[in-house]
């Protein structure tokens, strides 16, 4: 159809949809619930950081970061080895995230702080709580200890919210999602679910979750209990390489094959034929393996890369490499800051301090969000001099042509300068939204 | 036409009620286009009534997609050609602001008594219980975060028509001094339409859908392809009620950050007034027929009165009390206090502007008197006032009502 008679059709399509739902005594809604569009304007830490010792309950550990201080309110046991957080601020402020990030959680284990990125599961909507779901990872230390000793009334501190692999939910959206999930990689695929369902009455949601057996599936009775409640908007499809006898889902590792197949029988569903599937966005969120399976399957099923979003739970954290540097620069370093060309400031990195940590110390205005290396919000550009970096983070080859680094996990090795580009607004920018 | 709304009335009274509601909008929808007696109103006006009152276009949860048809005037020899306009552009650069210099860290709590929103005489207990309304304390603050975040919405809705507005008008306009100076009110207004998506983001956490009314509006200037027409609507009409509506807001809000943002929009809608005053003065007296003025001058009182009689607020009837017959409700809404303070404010920049651009000829003068205007006839004008008179005058009642 050309262009403007199809839009005419279309608007034809919903002023009768609007007449019929009002003669049916079906009404628009007279509001819709707001939730905040971006990290920056949900009052995260992105620009200045307050000056250390400024945050209630932030450790010295935590250094200049802008660590708010989490009170874990419930516990729950979702699997033998998957723990539900839910925090709260014990002030009684709110916790906005878009549906997708994830907090940056500092774990203290053995005099050491690990910081771990951890996805919020929970619905944006309610900000009175948030919460993070975390899967023991075999010799892990994050992951065990708070499995095995976190409790009620304890405090975490934690960063953020970053990360990029969002959904805006929107209520003027009507969107298809394809929501493809293995194991723990469901937490922020539930928050996703959660939240559009709530707030998008238009759109519909395919989701694909794989697991070992029946007893690993987390979250199994919300999730179910969603598809109930919005049949013909929640299409859920649970997929087990070690099925129970007699189970009625989908079988098999979710790789290529799999993959495929459970893509095909999506076809056949009633709301989800395949010019409806032409539309939609995927959000694919689990081990490294199934992450590969999955994009190759998406490959061959004609859906462009653009349509893909991806979310890598195996990214950086410190893995010793902090210790390496250590070793290779024992003195001070001197950094020169310039901002856009112009020279502004000037600061030292102690040996066991990272750029952002001692540039914020400085007080300089430097943006972050993870502090771990996986939003791409404190990227700084090094005009001179050598770093070493924590690999594998989330610069892009581009970006690393282009000299970029990432200051909350780069650390020195010679006397630097960098640039700190031109000055960000912090209201709307959204420190995470700069991300992959 | 009071006979045919009373008939109405009655009529729709003897209905079940979930068909109730669907006849009494259709016949408030009949009313407004009868109450268009004269022709060219019906078209000026009606083509945008069914599409925002019956077909609820700005309410079907898809963006609105609005053809506009004026003509962009160009000017190769940039001349210099309207001083005044001149003076409100330098006057502009120099009072633009940042969204992000107003206090954001103010903690809001809509539920908190001791920093209302808006304090509990806006509303009036007593009119409330008047029409049989009985709210617990705790369900009256909720109710006025409802109304607070209701009026704000419309806000926001209304800046996006202005933003838009402003860009065509920017177009539109043949003096370039106009056109310089437009672009600064293109500016305001993206950020009226930021601080204000903020708040609601931020502070109300909730955002009302447009009422069909304000979508009238704003649908019938988009499409009007004349310009003076778009600046009649918008500068004049729409710049006075929204100065109305934050005039009173801004005088009966306790919540620090609120007050100090409308302070700030307030300063920028002056100047926006002020200069569709400037424009349309001299447009009206020198290039219109009598015929072409006549016509003006009908469209703006019957647009006055739609403004002042049908912003009900039919958003929060159905949130609070869809029970209610609407036609109980529209008395309710009619007696509340804050709302004919609004109406008051509104007013009083309004007619006084009508009147410096020349649509209060004697012809039109009886029919505004019949309408009980006839007390702001004397009131300044935009272009004689600055946004500091307006803002000390706001400040002045404020501490007056409390003494
Ligand atoms: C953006 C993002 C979001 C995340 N969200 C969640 C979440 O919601 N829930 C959750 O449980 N985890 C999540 N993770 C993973 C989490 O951050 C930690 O990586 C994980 O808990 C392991 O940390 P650890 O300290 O226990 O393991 P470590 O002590 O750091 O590592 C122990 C061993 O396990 C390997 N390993 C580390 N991480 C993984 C992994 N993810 N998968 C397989 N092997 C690994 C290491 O290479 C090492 O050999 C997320 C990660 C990222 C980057
Ligand atoms: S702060 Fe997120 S990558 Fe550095
Ligand atoms: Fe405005
Ligand atoms: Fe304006």
């Amino acid at each position: 159809m050309p262009e403007p008679l199809r839009e005419r059709v279309e608007q034809l399509g919903r002023d009768l949809e609007m007449l019929v739902n009002l003669w049916r005594g079906r009404r628009p809604p007279p509001f819709r619930t707001r939730v905040a569009s971006g990290a920056g304007r949900g009052g995260v830490a992105a620009g200045p950081g307050p000056s250390p010792g400024d945050e209630p309950g932030a450790g010295p550990r935590a250094g200049a970061l802008a660590t708010r201080a989490l009170e874990i309110v419930a516990l729950t046991r979702e699997t033998d080895d998957a723990v539900t957080l839910t925090l709260a601020d014990p002030d009684g402020g709110e916790l906005r995230f878009v549906p997708g990030q994830f907090f940056t959680v500092l774990v203290d284990v053995g005099g050491e702080t690990l910081r771990r990125a951890y996805s919020l599961s929970s619905s944006a909507l309610e900000r009175e709580r948030a919460s993070v779901t975390i899967k023991r990872v075999s010799g892990g230390r994050a992951s065990n200890h708070l499995n095995d000793h976190a409790a009620v009334g304890q405090r975490l501190l934690v960063l953020g919210p970053s990360g990029a692999f969002t959904v805006a939910p929107s209520p003027a959206a009507r969107r298809v999602l394809v929501l493809i999930a293995g194991g723990s990689g469901i937490t922020p695929i539930a928050a996703i679910v959660r939240t559009v369902l709530a707030v998008e009455t238009s759109s519909k949601i395919a989701l694909i979750y794989g697991n070992r057996g029946a007893a690993d599936i987390i979250f199994r009775a919300q999730l179910d209990a969603l598809a109930r409640e919005h049949e013909g908007r929640l299409e859920l499809r649970h997929v087990l390489s070690d099925p129970p006898a007699g189970w009625a889902g989908g079988v098999g590792l979710l790789d290529r094959e799999t993959c495929l197949h459970e893509l095909a029988r999506l076809e056949t569903r009633p709301g989800f034929d395949p010019e409806t599937l032409d539309d939609a966005e995927y959000f694919v969120c689990g081990p490294e393996p199934m992450m590969e399976a999955v994009r190759d399957a998406l490959r061959e099923f004609g859906v462009p890369r653009a349509r893909v979003h991806e979310e890598r739970f195996s990214q950086p954290h410190l893995r010793g490499q902090g210790a390496r540097a250590r070793a290779r620069a024992p003195r001070p370093q001197g950094v020169q800051v310039r901002r856009a060309g112009l020279p502004v400031a000037g600061f030292e990195v102690a040996p066991e301090q990272t750029l952002l940590e001692a540039g914020l110390t400085a007080g300089l205005p430097l943006s972050y969000s993870c502090a771990m290396g996986g939003c791409g919000a404190c990227k700084v550009r090094l005009v001179e001099g050598e770093v070493e970096m924590e690999e594998p983070n989330c610069l892009t080859d581009e970006e690393r042509a282009r000299g970029e680094v990432l200051a909350c996990v780069c650390r020195p090795l010679a006397g630097l300068v960098i640039d700190i580009g031109p000055r960000r607004a912090p209201g709307l920018g959204g420190a995470a939204r700069g991300g992959r | 036409m009071l006979g045919t709304r009373w008939d109405a009335d009655r009529l729709v009274n003897l209905l079940p009620g979930r068909v109730r509601v669907q006849v009494d909008e259709f016949f408030e929808a009949l009313a407004l286009l009868a109450e268009l007696r004269d022709p060219r109103l019906l078209y000026a006006l009606g083509p945008a009534g069914v599409r925002g009152m019956l077909l609820k276009r700005g309410k079907q949860g898809a963006p609105t997609r609005i053809r506009a048809s004026h003509k962009a005037h160009f000017n190769w020899e940039y001349p210099a050609d309207q001083p005044e306009m001149a003076e409100l552009y330098a006057r502009a650069k120099q009072g633009q602001w940042r969204a992000e210099d107003l206090p954001w860290s103010t903690d809001v709590d809509p539920l908190n008594p001791e920093v209302p929103l808006i304090p509990s005489s806006f509303l009036g207990p007593d009119v409330l219980r008047e029409h049989g309304v009985r709210l617990s304390a705790a369900e009256e603050l909720k109710f006025r975060h409802s109304v607070t975040a209701w009026m704000l919405s419309q806000f926001l809705h209304g800046e996006q028509g202005a933003l838009f507005a402003a860009a065509q008008v920017t177009e539109a306009v043949q003096f370039f001094d106009g056109k310089l100076y437009g672009a600064t009110q293109v500016m305001d207004e993206g950020r009226h339409v930021e601080v204000f998506s903020r708040y609601l983001d931020e502070k109300l956490g909730r955002l009302y859908q447009i009422n069909d009314n304000l979508y009238v509006l704003i649908d019938s200037l988009m499409t009007d392809s004349r310009w003076d027409m778009k600046f009649l609507g918008m500068q004049i009409m729409i710049e006075g009620l929204a100065l109305g509506a934050f005039g009173t807001l801004y005088r009966q809000t306790r919540e620090p950050l609120l007050k100090q943002l409308l302070r700030m929009v307030i300063q920028d809608e002056a100047r926006h007034v002020h200069y569709g005053v400037v424009a349309l003065r001299d447009h009206i007296r020198d290039e219109l027929s009598a015929r072409e003025r006549a016509e003006r001058e009908d469209w703006a009182y019957e647009v006055a009165l739609l403004m002042r009689n049908r912003f009900m607020a039919y958003e929060i009837h159905e949130e609070w009390f869809p029970a209610m017959p609407r036609a109980r409700w529209r008395r309710l809404v009619g007696a509340i206090p804050g709302m004919n303070e609004f109406r008051q404010v509104m007013f009083s920049r309004l007619v006084p502007n009508l009147r410096e651009i020349g649509l209060l000829t004697p012809r039109v003068l009886p029919r505004y008197e019949r309408a009980g205007l006839t007390r702001f006839f004397g009131g300044a004008s935009a272009n004689q006032m600055t946004a500091e008179s307006m803002l000390e005058g706001l400040d002045r009642q404020t501490i007056e009502d409390a003494a």
